[in-house]
């Protein structure tokens, strides 16, 4: 057994900086094979990969206005990969111009008791579902197009039902702060996808 | 940041702590500092023909859950730490509570959740040493301290090819009569508690947590009878 040999020091803290820039669509059911298609020629030659995730949003109140809210996530058909946890903060408001949707956005993998730990430090479950589908890739960019499902009794995801006729389409691209380039290039393979996918900026505010 | 290649994943360790305040268990003579008694250690196991491999550094911050909870409860206290023995992990534990192994962006993260959770950085704990490999042993030496003041030696003895935790405890227990002072204390209480008996690096961070907050106690005790 081979030990390093030099002083390894902990390793502390991550990159606080990180922005997910997002664009959000969505297609229906009769639309979806066409567009997997298309993406199969536009993304990155890799086998396109289909998931089974579910995922559970957490709120923890405080005496602050807003609850925290965060994000776990665990793959429902790889049970053996790590639960990832993933906090996102308010979209930012800068420029009208920029073509994407940008936010803090802080990404954890983390062990199976994600779940009670999480319960341990005051969160409280706000509600969960089950997203299936596929994932492509192009360069830095990421697809993800997938169809959630609602969970009809809690903590069970066997038994889900389809939440719409459609499947949410979302491109995203995890870049440090500052870099206003990728929402160029992220309108640019938007572009490609029209008139299948409209990809749009959507503010979650306006939703509410 | 699971472990990678093959075979076996070590681990099966014990941490004790040797306080240089424990008259009733330290067989320090008197005048002898928490750094000589550590260099006496260090010696020893050079002496048994154990090679120091670098240095390691585990640490441990607190944070408290001021906003949470209802009034009438004690505050709860999260800590989360490092091991350099698991670089690209961090460790978040609640004592007595579920153990959560993350990656470094955990850190990022309480960083976000400073509104709900306030990090106590006068009463963060480092334990800093050297790391010895005698042959299937590991041993780190390391010397703790609270705020830069030295409170207590760490000795944290691994044997790597086992990973259940009751299998090994004896031939742990008679390594270690080999180089430390007289006194070995018993089984650390977690071992008793693990249904499976498969040992993880959690265990070795609670086992860790356990030391650190002895010693933290111990500290806040002598404060206060200084006063």
């Amino acid at each position: 057994m081979e030990a390093p040999p030099v002083a390894v020091m902990p390793v502390t803290g991550g990159s606080i900086h990180m922005m997910e820039y997002l664009l959000q669509g969505s297609v229906l059911d009769q639309a979806l094979e066409s567009l997997l298609h298309r993406l199969r020629g536009l993304c990155d030659n890799m086998e396109p990969e289909s998931f089974v995730d579910h995922e559970m949003v957490f709120l923890l109140k405080g005496q602050q206005g807003s609850p925290f809210i965060l994000r776990a996530r665990h793959s429902l058909d790889r049970p053996a990969a790590p639960w990832h946890l993933r906090y996102l903060g308010q979209p930012e408001v800068g420029d009208k111009s920029r073509h994407a949707l940008v936010r803090n956005c802080v990404d954890v993998s983390a062990s199976h008791s994600l779940h009670d730990f999480l319960l341990e430090m005051g969160f409280r479950m706000d509600h969960e579902f089950v997203a299936k589908g596929h994932i492509f890739r192009k360069g830095a960019l990421k697809v993800v197009v997938f169809k959630l499902f609602r969970i009809l009794l809690p903590g069970n995801t066997e038994n889900t039902e389809p939440l719409s006729l459609s499947n949410l389409v979302e491109l995203s691209v995890l870049a440090p702060a500052g870099q206003d380039t990728v929402s160029d290039d992220m309108r640019n393979f938007a572009e490609q996808l029209k008139p299948l996918v409209h990809l749009d900026k959507i503010d979650p505010k306006r939703l509410m | 940041m699971c472990l990678t290649l093959c075979v076996c994943v070590c681990v099966c360790e014990i941490v004790i702590v040797f306080c240089a305040r424990s008259v009733s268990q330290v067989p320090v003579a008197e005048g002898k500092s928490v750094q000589q008694t550590v260099e006496m250690l260090n010696r020893k196991l050079e002496q048994l023909g154990a090679v120091k491999q670098g240095n390691f550094c585990v640490d441990c911050e607190t944070y408290h859950a001021g906003a949470i909870g209802s009034p009438g409860q004690p505050p709860k206290f999260l800590y989360v730490m490092h091991n350099s023995e698991a670089p690209l992990s961090c460790f978040a534990l609640f004592e007595n509570g579920p153990c959560l192994v993350a990656d470094p962006n955990f850190d990022v993260l309480m960083i976000k959740l400073k509104s709900y959770f306030q990090n106590a950085k006068s009463n963060k704990v480092e334990s800093r040493g050297a790391r010895y490999q005698y042959c299937d042993f590991l041993v780190k030496v390391g010397t703790a301290t609270i705020a830069s003041s030295a409170r207590g030696i760490t000795v944290e003895v691994e044997y790597c090819p086992c990973v259940t935790a009751n299998d090994c405890w004896n031939l742990l227990m008679e390594f270690m009569q080999s180089f430390l002072p007289s006194h070995i204390p018993g089984v650390p209480s977690m071992f008793g508690v693990k249904t499976d008996g498969v040992y993880s690096p959690s265990d070795t961070m609670a086992q860790y947590l356990e030391l650190f907050s002895k010693l933290r106690k111990q500290q806040a005790a002598t404060g206060s009878g200084m006063r």
